[in-house]
């Protein structure tokens, strides 16, 4: 009985801090009025070193074509189960693409980066359009990308 | 009157010309190493490629779409590229399934299973 309670509380104390240690995060992406169609952009995570980590969210649906997301492409190898579940419809010139997911606190101020990737169909392709370290200190401070996306920001 | 058996003679040599050989291709062959005509014909078509007097259907939006045509069928997507269900990339990756009818990946990035919240304005 007493070995019993012991695991649960063990379970237990492992399992609280999980759940504590993760929070709501929206992405907030504004892209530019390019005169485009519209752009596929990958989100997704590297470590201090650079190596990747996960995505967050794929914005386009057809796998033919990330290929044009060069960075997250050559890290996952075009791997489509990275992006299972976390996928939606590409963002249209102009538009904003707010996404809440529920995120990991481990992430922040542990020299994680956050990329996106974006391409244009008869456009030039994007890879690393935008890269912002996750930190605290960075929640709500709005970034340019460097061709299609208008600004980029993490609120908690 | 001349011309005019000139004209039938003419016409009654060409029918039976075109008969003849008509006649000779339906005709089974009389020994085995004769082929028939029509075997002839369908050899040359398949040895033939199909060659399309105009390339205007070629698309030149090259960069986003020329590379991703690999493994590919070359279907007549239009460019919009919203979901228009055209999963039919034989060899090609699937397409992932998007969000809400599966559990995002297990990358230790999220704290939860929690499908995401999306909108775009």
């Amino acid at each position: 009985m007493k070995s019993l309670l012991a695991a649960l509380a063990l379970t237990t104390a492992l399992t609280l801090p999980g759940i504590a240690m993760a929070r709501p995060v929206t992405l907030t992406t504004t892209l530019n009025n390019y005169g485009g169609d519209g752009a596929y952009l990958a989100l997704y995570v590297t470590d201090a070193s650079g190596a990747y980590m996960g995505s967050l969210w794929m914005a386009g649906t057809k796998s033919k074509y990330y290929e044009h997301l060069t960075d997250w492409y050559r890290a996952t190898g075009g791997d489509t189960a990275q992006v299972n579940g976390i996928t939606g419809a590409s963002v249209g010139a102009g538009r904003t693409l707010e996404i809440t997911l529920d995120l990991a606190d481990a992430l922040f101020d542990a020299g994680y980066t956050l990329h996106v990737d974006a391409a244009v169909e008869d456009m030039r392709d994007s890879p690393n359009e935008v890269a912002v370290p996750l930190t605290t200190a960075g929640v709500g401070t709005a970034v340019a990308g460097r061709r299609y996306v208008a600004s980029f920001a993490y609120d908690m | 009157m001349k011309k005019t058996l000139t004209i039938l003679a003419a016409s009654t040599a060409l029918t039976a010309v075109i008969g003849t050989t008509a006649w000779s291709a339906m005709q089974g062959p009389t020994d085995g190493s004769a082929r028939q005509s029509a075997a002839i014909f369908e050899d040359a078509a398949q040895a033939l490629p199909l060659i399309l007097a105009s390339n205007d259907d070629d698309e030149d939006d090259r960069g986003f779409r020329e590379s991703s045509r690999r493994g590919h069928d070359n279907d007549d997507d239009d460019d919009d590229r919203d979901d228009d269900d055209d999963d039919d990339c034989r060899g090609g990756a699937p397409n992932p399934p998007p969000a809400g009818t599966v559990a995002p990946p297990q990358n230790g990035l999220f704290g939860s299973g929690a499908p995401p919240q999306v909108q775009v304005n």
